[in-house]
């Protein structure tokens, strides 16, 4: 009740003439350095950052989070129209939102996923609101054996045991740990496995890796198979968008168990990305019908984009209270705080409560802007697969390039997106899966360092894994969901048989789908 | 992932499991690249927990088994169809082939001047457009993108002798 | 049409400037500042703030562009630096680790490869335990720590840097012994400290200042022959000045300070060394410099040209013993 007070007073601050205009001017910039390749939010946000310099700290962060919210939004348009994810967290939503797009269906994709990620959006904020102070307390709970319990949990829930092939996704996933091994290792201090290379210091770029497997291994299966995108013809009318927006509440289920993923994620350390593959993963997992996923199934964009900003939202809090910033984004900001003046600790909300009500506030309102924003811009940016193939496509390529240049400006990288694309397209055709490949990047070195700090805390005892109720919890669930698709396996396995006496041909299709758990 | 098949197949230029084994084979060779490489940092397991090189030793040992695994079961899959038949094969490089040639330009000659040409070969050689078409949407592009970041985004790209002899940067 | 103007303009500058090309050295083309870490870290804090106020007096002609190139605990930034040997238009942005990195790690550079410019502050080291702890002074911390060798753990950012290298310190000076447990980065060491997953850490005053105002965590000694300069009190009762020093305290640690370092280039010609400590002079003396100093309570200390090559030298000679003593020095 105090919180809903104090949020009153929030909105009091924030909704202000002059602050609804920084939402609108943040919110189309970030949309701009989202959509655009090689810019990001960091980018974005460091550039305004000595803008703000002359402002009052909260104009100054209202300025900053919507430039945010929009870059969130832009990343996920590319991730449907061209399959380059602009964000790290927007992976998940290439896997169903471009097959989508590829048959037409880009409005109904990008309404979707903007719609989907500002209910997410909004549940982080709601959560805020309510439980601000016990959520920075029990954040603080988290040490290493947690941190990967949590890594942990959303490898398990992503991808679990059986498939087509076993073997290959044991390979892809295994590669994508050993890329994110490459470069310094914070645990010991030295270099590992980059053979004397000084482009290999800072590691596999994640971000290189998903621009060649998805955005540049897909254009050349595309151009092999001489399809052109067929969205070409597709009519693009705003009536389009409305009768997404109607068709929201047949996704309530969705909606609601990836807003509680997400914000479970973004108040643990788990962050954006790894909410978004954990809630597609589960989703995929706990459908009745397990077939369309990966080929342009609603659910599949909607899943992954609420979790994200869910994600994204309710990590706002432990960066405030803990001064721990979640991602480089966070970082900028929090750099910005000290600079204005203020130090994010848990002091922050006693000390300015104006400040922190009134950002909360904020992200109530910039969500909302952002969402009609990003809806209006939804025909045009459609109308961009009208363009023939053979000027958007090598266009995609330059902008393929660009982004992976701009990660680090290395020259190396442009070399290492196209050995990337290669192996994408041969991947791909050999039923390869990816998104493991791309999921053990992003968690692989955290999940070691976690890993490791708990070795170094225990004295080499792995007993600390279940050595208090919160790390038990966590383990015993990644556990019951890595082992979930072999249980159901030999359950479907013992009714097959059973029943294999009086009807054998029933046995595949049951085996079949009893393994579907496995991702792409 | 299914590719649906011609209607009357091609000649396959590359068979399946040719692809397959040589996609075992270069998985392998990366595993035991990262065993090698591991083993300089020492893979046991000692008081502080796991050695720098322990995980990714095991990561290597394990790409390396399960390749062979895929390696056995590309073999007796039998031929298994085409991977890619000539036309596709065709296709592909007709794509492929320009995007290298895009690279090497780019890091010899900065991005700008590297996707300016790269779009305008590509254009006009493939899409058949008329050269000044093809000229103006190339040189639109690299324009574009010079104005948004270096100029209002402050991103600086990898730029050549030109971006020098005009004196920008 | 406006770049023709520009380049003929420039053409004529050069011919007319030929004769005073001795003269002084100019930036030519937009500068590059080079982030020996990611974004928010310390040194990228220090390199922006450095940008900002440049930019707002106008003490360059050209613009800035920050580049964050942390990689390898900043070994990107440092062989990225190498590898543009002789071009003046880039500036590396670090602290002591570009010394002490070498050392530890077969990089791709040398200490001596790039040209220092400047060191600009140093930033302060503490001994922070958990606000809950028992603990009223350094004293009877240390001595705990003594009485159960490797019952205590310290938290810091990374490992063989500059948390671990005091942490050793400590150790050598008081016979003590902690299980070092190395973090991403000093916030999280802050947190974990803050959780009480770790015992105590070794934070820069600005890693764990909001920590220290919610009591989550309480300083206990500062590795400083004097105490901080007093400023406005953090908590209810306590300011920086009221933190004793490590000295004080019988911990025979006379200081331990980590440099904020500005280098050019490999072969950078002198006169754009000059330029460069004159710029970041000016610098220092504005009123924003001065305002970034306190608010992370470092301490500031200007040093250049010869000033600066002896304290760089003295500082190596300092951590290399450390380093030689624990064996990580790598051949």
């Amino acid at each position: 009740m105090e919180n809903l007070n104090s949020l009153m007073h929030g909105f009091g601050v924030a909704a202000t003439g002059f602050h609804l205009m920084l939402m609108v001017v943040g919110v189309l910039l970030g949309i701009l350095v989202g959509v655009l390749p090689g810019l990001g939010a960091p980018n974005g946000v460091s550039l305004l950052l000595p803008l703000t310099f002359s402002m009052d700290p909260v104009s100054a962060i209202i300025l900053l989070t919507s430039m945010y919210w929009g870059a969130l939004f832009g990343g996920s348009t590319t991730s449907i129209l061209f399959n380059i994810p602009g964000e790290p967290s927007s992976v998940a939503t290439t896997f169903d939102g471009y097959p989508m797009a590829k048959q037409g269906r880009a409005t109904e994709a990008l309404s979707l996923a903007f719609l989907s990620a500002g209910f997410g959006a909004l549940a982080g904020v709601v959560l805020i609101t309510i439980l601000s102070t016990w959520v920075a307390k029990f954040a603080l709970r988290f040490s290493s054996p947690e941190y990967f319990a949590v890594y942990f949990l959303a490898f398990a829930s992503f991808v679990g045991l059986g498939g087509a092939s076993p073997f290959k996704t044991i390979v892809s996933m295994m590669l994508g740990f050993a890329f994110a091994t490459v470069g310094m290792d914070t645990i010991s201090g030295s270099l590992r496995l980059t053979f004397g290379f000084s482009e290999l210091l800072n590691g596999v770029s994640f971000l290189v890796a998903v621009i060649g497997l998805f955005g540049i291994g897909e254009l050349i299966l595309t151009m092999e198979e001489g399809l052109r995108f067929e969205g070409i013809r597709a009519r693009i009318s705003p009536r389009d968008v409305f009768a997404t927006i109607a068709s929201m509440p047949r996704y309530w289920v969705s909606l609601l168990r990836s807003s509680l993923i997400g914000c479970w994620m973004g108040i643990t350390p788990g962050g954006p990305t790894a909410a978004s593959f954990m809630s597609y993963g589960l989703a995929k997992r706990f459908a009745r019908n397990k077939e369309g996923f990966g080929k342009g199934r609603p659910e599949g964009v909607v899943c992954p984009e609420t979790a994200d900003h869910a994600a994204g939202t309710s990590a706002i809090l432990p960066m405030l209270a803990l001064g721990v910033p979640g991602s480089a984004t966070a970082a900028v900001m929090m750099g910005g705080l000290m600079i204005w003046g203020l130090n994010p600790g848990p002091m922050l909300f006693i000390d300015k409560p104006d400040f922190v009500w009134g950002l909360v506030a904020s992200m109530y309102l910039g969500n909302v802007v952002a969402v009609v924003l990003v809806l209006a811009t939804v025909p045009f940016f459609a109308a961009i697969l009208r363009i023939p193939f053979a000027i958007i496509g090598p266009v995609i390529v330059v902008v393929c390039f660009i982004g992976a240049y701009t990660v680090s400006s290395a020259t190396f990288d442009l070399w290492l997106a196209l050995a990337f694309g290669l192996v994408g397209y041969v991947f791909k055709k050999l039923d390869y899966p990816i998104a493991p490949l791309v999921l053990a990047m992003v968690l692989g070195d955290k999940a070691e360092d976690a890993f490791r700090q708990s070795m170094i805390m225990s004295r080499g005892s792995l007993a600390i894994f279940w050595s208090n109720p919160l790390v038990t919890g966590l383990t015993a669930l990644a556990l019951t969901l890595l082992l979930w698709p072999v249980v159901g396996f030999a359950r479907e396995w013992v009714r097959a048989s059973r029943a294999s006496a009086l009807r054998p041909l029933s046995v595949r299709g049951a085996a079949d789908e009893a393994t579907g758990g496995l991702s792409r | 992932m299914t590719h649906t098949t011609p209607e009357t197949p091609a000649p396959a230029l590359v068979s399946r499991r040719a692809a397959e084994v040589a996609a075992a084979l270069f998985t392998g060779a990366l595993g035991a690249t990262v065993v090698v490489g591991a083993r300089e940092y020492g893979v046991g397991w000692d008081s502080a927990g796991p050695q720098p090189g322990a995980f990714p030793f095991y990561l290597g040992l394990i790409i390396v088994a399960a390749s062979l695994a895929n390696l056995v079961r590309g073999v007796l899959a039998g031929a298994g169809g085409a991977f890619v038949d000539r036309d596709q094969a065709r296709q592909v490089l007709a794509f492929f082939g320009p995007i290298v040639a895009f690279v090497v330009l780019t890091v010899t000659l900065g991005l700008y001047v590297g996707a300016a040409l790269y779009l305008f070969g590509v254009m006009l050689v493939q899409g058949k457009y008329r050269w000044w078409i093809a000229l103006l949407v190339s040189m639109g592009v690299s324009v574009f993108f010079f104005v948004v970041l270096e100029r209002w985004f402050q991103v600086p790209l990898l730029k050549g002798p030109l971006e020098a002899a005009l004196g920008i940067y | 049409m406006k770049r023709i103007t520009a380049l003929a303009l420039a053409l004529a500058a050069t011919v007319a400037s030929a004769p005073l090309a001795q003269a002084a050295w100019q930036p030519s083309k937009p500068i590059e500042f080079v982030v020996t870490s990611g974004p928010g870290g310390g040194t990228d804090t220090f390199a922006r703030v450095v940008q900002s106020i440049i930019t707002k007096h106008k003490l360059v002609e050209q613009p800035i562009v920050v580049t964050n190139k942390g990689g390898g605990s900043g070994a990107e930034g440092y062989v990225y630096g190498k590898a543009s040997a002789g071009d003046p238009h880039k500036v590396i942005f670090g602290t002591n680790n570009e010394y002490l990195l070498p050392l530890v790690a077969k990089l791709a550079f040398k200490p001596d490869d790039l040209t220092p410019v400047a060191a600009m502050a140093m930033d302060e080291f503490l001994i922070w335990v958990n606000g809950a702890a028992p603990y009223a002074d350094a004293k009877s911390y240390l001595e705990a720590v003594k009485a159960k060798p490797e019952g205590f753990k310290m938290g810091g950012s990374q490992s063989k840097d500059t948390d671990e290298t005091l942490t050793k310190l400590i150790e050598g000076a008081t016979g003590a012994k902690f299980i070092y447990v190395p973090f991403k980065g000093g916030g999280e060491a802050a947190v974990q400290l803050a959780g009480a997953h770790v015992d105590s850490n070794t934070n820069n005053p600005n890693e764990n200042i909001g920590q220290w105002k919610a009591g989550l965590v309480k300083p206990l000694c500062v590795f400083s022959p004097e105490r901080l300069p007093a400023g406005a009190k953090v908590t209810a009762d306590k300011g920086w000045s009221d933190i004793p020093t490590c000295k004080e305290q019988g911990v025979p640690i006379d200081q331990f300070q980590m440099p904020r370092t500005v280098w050019l280039t490999p072969k950078a010609p002198d006169d754009a060394v000059t330029y460069y400590a004159d710029v970041l002079a000016k610098v220092k003396d504005t009123p924003e410099w001065k305002e970034y100093i306190e608010r992370t309570s470092q301490t500031s200390r200007f040093l250049s040209g010869k000033d600066l090559k002896t304290f760089i030298a003295s500082d190596e000679e300092k951590n290399r013993k450390v380093f030689e003593k624990e064996g990580w020095v790598v051949k």
